[in-house]
């Protein structure tokens, strides 16, 4: 990160380049909460924080991550706020207090998507954000962009005085490409807060968002964007390449410039195709849309995620239909794309054939129906899974048992983390409702007051213990206001898992590794004057009896915490609690009175099935110690 | 295999014709066995899923099919066999000699002085019996001392896991086991006697003798347990009762003196799976036990038992009763017979009629055979609109 000189040439992930843009625009406080795809690049400026004089935290949720970060602007630092795209929801609502009033020292919202939902529960689309809440936004097209991108972020936000956005998606952020790195800055900045002159002195005011200073503010809004329009209409960042009077015009922005760069290749296409490449997408640079427009009749607008350039060219075509002419427009919304899911190459060959009336096809049927065929033998069948070892198989193990011994159709409200899975076999099915972060808990919190309607159905919710800071301890609070009858279990493993171990509040470290007070969740829920039990998921029995004890004990909100570290985690250090074995005499196998419950439904990837034998065998590299098939195996053929 | 597969001898089998139909008694005979089926509270729940397309659950569930008259033939003499009754070797009116067994027992303590009389002479080693704590839930356990035995006296209204209990001590030790149970209990346990699966033959050569309890229904602990905070508040209930029909009320004793609720209030805690059952008498069994009748009016017969013996093992431990002043007996009233029959009648009709009113044909009895001599002969009375 900070070795590399000026005009080095190295191969960096996305993230990584986005990471060092901000460095060499001179970042001083940085801010996130873990999400795919976005976490590496808190962690990255965490390693360097200490050398480059950064502030990095990993806050409890996005919203203060944005606070934290907006506190570092108006201290005049250049702040950062990095989050995935459902995190600038939670960020929403400072977000538009933020960008009304504008910004002190240089702030970026980094937010990274995940068309496609590789890694998420939605397909969120944060660029409308720009345009409903009026700054600017900037979509890096390849790996030099997006350190280039992410270093002027910095200086088109203090240019213009307000927030800017700079959005990536998975295959930038996650692939590499070789980057130019430039300099680093040396100077190390001051932070005070002024507020000696007026409110609407935006440098040395207080800030203060008064019904009556919202007009005011809003102009002055609306004029750092028509500022950052004029600077945006000459951006090296927007370019196109092709012949003057094309057949076919494509708009496009983010790694799907490469995607249409690599089928225009294929399709040899680059002589009748014009390819304008848009880096600022919000506002316009209205125009350069204009002049393009008006090269060729047909339009297709290609990128990732809803139809957002798409929905505003056509307005602006529209506004200049007497200057730039009827147009046919092409994209998601007529077919030419698939309305959802991630593009590639292959899509848009696809879609340029149609549109041009060609049939080149990249691949032939042919060859596809060998590949599958080849897939399907060759590749072993890998079902999604917790680890070997998991707590949260042991926890849902529980949970599901709990509740179907309860027999009162008694259901999980589940949210965001690797215990989402528990909606999935390897969960034994017993999430029942998975949505956004915290919102299992909230559900819970309702469900558990319909008893006036006739609901006797126990409800129970879980949720991680980063998702507990995040976003679970207002609903747990509304539950206990409410009174409502719910159980809240906490999966307690110690750390963001799902992400990457990430500390959060509960945590004794954090981003940068210095320590840090621990709250403990135990004794947040005392304080809040409900049933709270702590259990060991580990400890099938005893736990099971404080579930079923808790289950029977209706009426009000109750929480359990099952303490348990996540396999992976660095504080187990990969040492094994037990060494497991198998007294294969005793293993009953496929008899009534077992029928591999071990291999069949408990399922952990260190046990397997020893299909010569007949026999269940650990695997001693999978298995981790935990000891549990040793109380699940009705016949005690397994020795912990 | 299909989920759905309604001819699966297995798991599934149970969940679709037993479980899903509402026909489970909590028996308890599938638990104990595996841990896919598993008791809580009063009802036998389905823990896991089994594929297996055979399994002992299905084999000895007394509301899988099950062909009684194959069991008749092979637990008793055919001589004895009465239509409504079962097999019958003779109705005693019988109480405890010792007066202490009568006041801790249900009726005349007649169950609790045999069992110990089985006991002492090593009949048995142990009996399966059933307690229940201070929330009215049953638990069951194996009783190896005399002297315990009259602690476990009394009815408990809800279904006790007294068959998942004999799973378990079967499976371990050496010793003789006696069980007292309800009606399906005993379907159950002669299930197993009768066709063990493999590895359960030597255990149930364990199962010396059963003594069964006359059974009218069972409640539903959850609605029961409710009511009974209802009325009874935190007192504790030292014991039930419900008198004869004429008296339309349960009596439930608490230290506080007797609660009396209404019979339709008991009514409604009734598990619906009793009014799929065809025995009243408890007819799998080598004695069976329930309460007595006579003119001299309910204060004196709660005080004694009236039974029937039904095995010549029964008649064995009845004769060794008499031998050794362990009970009393009294002339058994002439039409005592004639009642019981029609009473047992009464309850094999309404069973048959839930489950062809379940099926819409008479022919689909679910885990009953309509060929049974005993169907086709109750089929032919009539009751009236009951
Ligand atoms: C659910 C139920 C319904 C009954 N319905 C009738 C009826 O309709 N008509 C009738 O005449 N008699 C009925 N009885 C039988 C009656 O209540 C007495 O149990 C019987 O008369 C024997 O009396 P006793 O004094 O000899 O019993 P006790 O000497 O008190 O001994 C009773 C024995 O039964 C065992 N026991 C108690 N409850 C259960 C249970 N739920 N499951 C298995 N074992 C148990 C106890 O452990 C004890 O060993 C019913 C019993 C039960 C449990
Ligand atoms: S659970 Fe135990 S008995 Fe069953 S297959 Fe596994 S090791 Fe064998
Ligand atoms: S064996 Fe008994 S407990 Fe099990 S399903 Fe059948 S009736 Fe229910």
């Amino acid at each position: 990160m900070l070795e590399a000189k000026k005009d080095f040439e190295a191969l960096l992930m996305g993230n990584d380049a986005i990471a060092r843009g901000a460095l060499e625009a001179g970042v001083n406080v940085v801010t996130g909460y873990p999400g795919t795809p976005s976490s590496e690049i808190v962690e990255q400026l965490a390693k360097v924080a200490e050398e480059s004089n950064l502030y990095v935290e990993w806050s409890v949720n996005e919203k203060v991550a944005l606070e934290v970060a907006a506190a570092g602007s108006y201290a005049r630092l250049k702040s950062m706020c990095v989050m995935k795209q459902v995190g600038v929801n939670v960020a929403a609502d400072s977000l538009l207090h933020i960008a009304e009033y504008g910004t002190r020292g240089g702030l970026v919202l980094v937010s990274c998507e995940d068309p496609g939902a590789l890694s998420s529960t939605n397909e969120g689309d944060s660029r409308p954000y720009a345009k409903m809440m009026e700054f600017p936004l900037l979509e890096p097209g390849d790996f030099q962009e997006a350190k280039d991108m992410a270093k002027w972020a910095f200086e088109l936000s203090e240019d213009i005085r307000n927030i800017v956005m700079l959005r990536s998606v998975t295959r930038l952020s996650h692939a590499s490409g070789n980057v130019i790195m430039g300099e680093l800055p040396k100077d190390r900045p001051k932070a005070a807060f002024e507020f000696s002159s007026i409110p609407m002195d935006q440098m040395k005011g207080p800030i203060l968002a008064f019904p009556t200073l919202v007009d005011p503010l809003r102009r002055r809004q609306l004029e750092k964007l028509s500022k950052a329009e004029k600077i945006f209409e000459g951006s090296p960042f927007n370019k196109y390449t092709g012949p003057a009077k094309p057949e076919l015009l494509i708009i496009t922005s983010s790694v799907c410039k490469l995607y249409v760069q690599e089928a225009l290749d294929i399709l040899g296409l680059w002589e009748r195709v014009g390819l304008l490449k848009l880096g600022t997408t919000w506002p316009l640079p209205s125009k350069l849309l204009e002049q393009h427009l008006g090269i060729c009749e047909k339009i297709f607008i290609v990128e990732e995620g809803t139809p957002f350039l798409e929905d505003n060219i056509k307005a602006l075509a529209a506004e200049k239909a007497k200057q730039v002419g009827i147009k046919t427009f092409f994209g998601r919304k007529d077919g030419t794309l698939p309305p959802v899911n991630e593009l590639n190459p292959d899509l848009l060959i696809k879609g340029i054939n149609f549109i041009l009336g060609e049939s080149y096809q990249f691949v032939s049927d042919e060859y596809k129906a060998k590949a599958l065929e080849i897939i399907a033998a060759g590749a072993p069948v890998r079902e999604l899974t917790f680890c070997p070892g998991c707590p949260h198989r042991a926890s849902f193990w529980l949970i599901n048992s709990a509740l179907k011994l309860d027999n009162r159709a008694g259901f999980l409200c589940g949210d965001i983390g690797c215990y989402s899975l528990g909606a999935g076999p390897c969960g034994f099915s017993t999430i029942k409702i998975l949505q956004a972060m915290g919102s299992g808990m909230g559900m819970a919190s309702g469900f558990g007051k319909l008893d006036k309607f006739g609901m006797t159905q126990p409800i129970m919710a879980v949720c991680g213990d980063s998702t507990f800071f995040h976003a679970v301890i207002p609903a747990l609070v509304n539950a206990v206001h409410n009174r409502s009858d719910m159980i809240l279990v906490v999966l307690d493993n110690s750390g963001t898992a799902m992400t990457g171990f990430q500390p959060h509040p509960g945590s004794p470290s954090g981003a940068i590794g210095t320590r840090l007070p621990v709250l403990d969740i135990e004794k947040l829920c005392n304080s809040l004057n409900v049933r709270v039990e702590m259990g060991d998921p580990f400890d099938l029995k005893g736990t099971r009896e404080t579930m079923l004890d808790l289950l029977e004990d209706g009426g009000n909100p109750r929480v359990l915490i099952l303490k348990q570290p996540c396999a992976l985690s660095p504080i187990k250090k990969g040492q094994k609690m037990y060494e497991m074995a198998i007294d294969a005499n005793l293993c009953l196998a496929d008899l009534c009175g077992c029928n591999k419950l071990c291999t069949r439904v408990f399922k952990c990837p260190g046990l397997i099935w020893d299909t010569q034998k007949e026999k269940v065998r650990i695997d001693e590299v999978l298995c981790t110690g935990c000891g549990v098939c040793a109380d699940i195996c009705p016949a005690k053929a397994i020795k912990a | 295999m299909d989920k759905n597969d309604k001819s699966s001898k297995g798991q599934q089998g149970i969940n679709i014709n037993v479980l899903k139909q509402g026909l489970c008694t909590g028996c308890s005979a599938c638990v104990n066995l595996c841990p896919s089926m598993e008791y809580y509270k009063d009802k036998t729940i389905l823990l896991h899923d089994c594929n297996l397309d055979k399994g002992r659950c299905f084999t000895y569930c007394p509301r899988a099919p099950t062909d009684f008259e194959m069991l008749r033939r092979e637990l008793f003499d055919p001589e004895d066999m009465v239509l409504e009754l079962g097999s019958f070797k003779g109705l005693y009116m019988t109480r405890a000699t010792n007066e202490n067994i009568r006041t801790g027992a249900q009726h005349g303590g007649t169950v609790t002085a045999l069992i110990q009389l089985a006991l002492a002479q090593g009949i048995i080693d142990e009996a399966v019996l059933a307690d229940n704590n201070d929330l009215l839930l049953p638990s069951a356990q194996p009783i190896a001392d005399e002297d315990e035995v009259l602690e476990k006296a009394r009815s408990k209204f809800v279904v006790s896991p007294t068959v998942s209990a004999f799973n378990r001590i079967s499976r371990a030790g050496e010793g003789k086991i006696g069980v007292v149970a309800t009606p399906c209990q005993a379907q159950a346990l002669t299930k197993m006697k009768v066709n063990p699966v493999l590895e359960d033959k030597l255990r149930m050569e364990k199962l010396k003798l059963v003594i069964g309890l006359f059974c009218g229904w069972a409640l539903d602990w959850r609605k029961f347990q409710k009511l009974m905070k209802e009325k009874a508040g935190d007192f504790k209930i030292k014991g039930m009762d419900i008198p004869p029909s004429n008296h339309a009320c349960m009596e439930v004793y608490t230290i506080k003196g007797t609660i009396k609720v209404p019979i339709e209030e008991i009514s409604n805690c009734v598990r619906d799976d009793c009014s799929y059952c065809f025995d009243m008498t408890c007819e799998f069994a080598d004695i069976s036990v329930g309460s007595a009748r006579s003119k001299e009016g309910w204060d004196v017969d709660k005080g004694w038992n009236q039974l029937i013996v039904r095995t010549s093992k029964g008649a064995q431990l009845l004769a060794l009763a008499r031998e050794k002043g362990v009970l009393e007996f009294k002339k058994v009233p002439d039409n005592n017979i004639e009642k019981l029959k029609k009473a047992s009648a009464r309850k094999k009709h309404a069973c048959l009629m839930n489950l062809a009113q379940k099926t819409g044909n008479w022919d689909d009895l679910i885990y009953i055979d309509s060929g049974d001599p005993v169907v086709r002969h109750i089929r032919g009375m009539n009751f009236g609109q009951q």
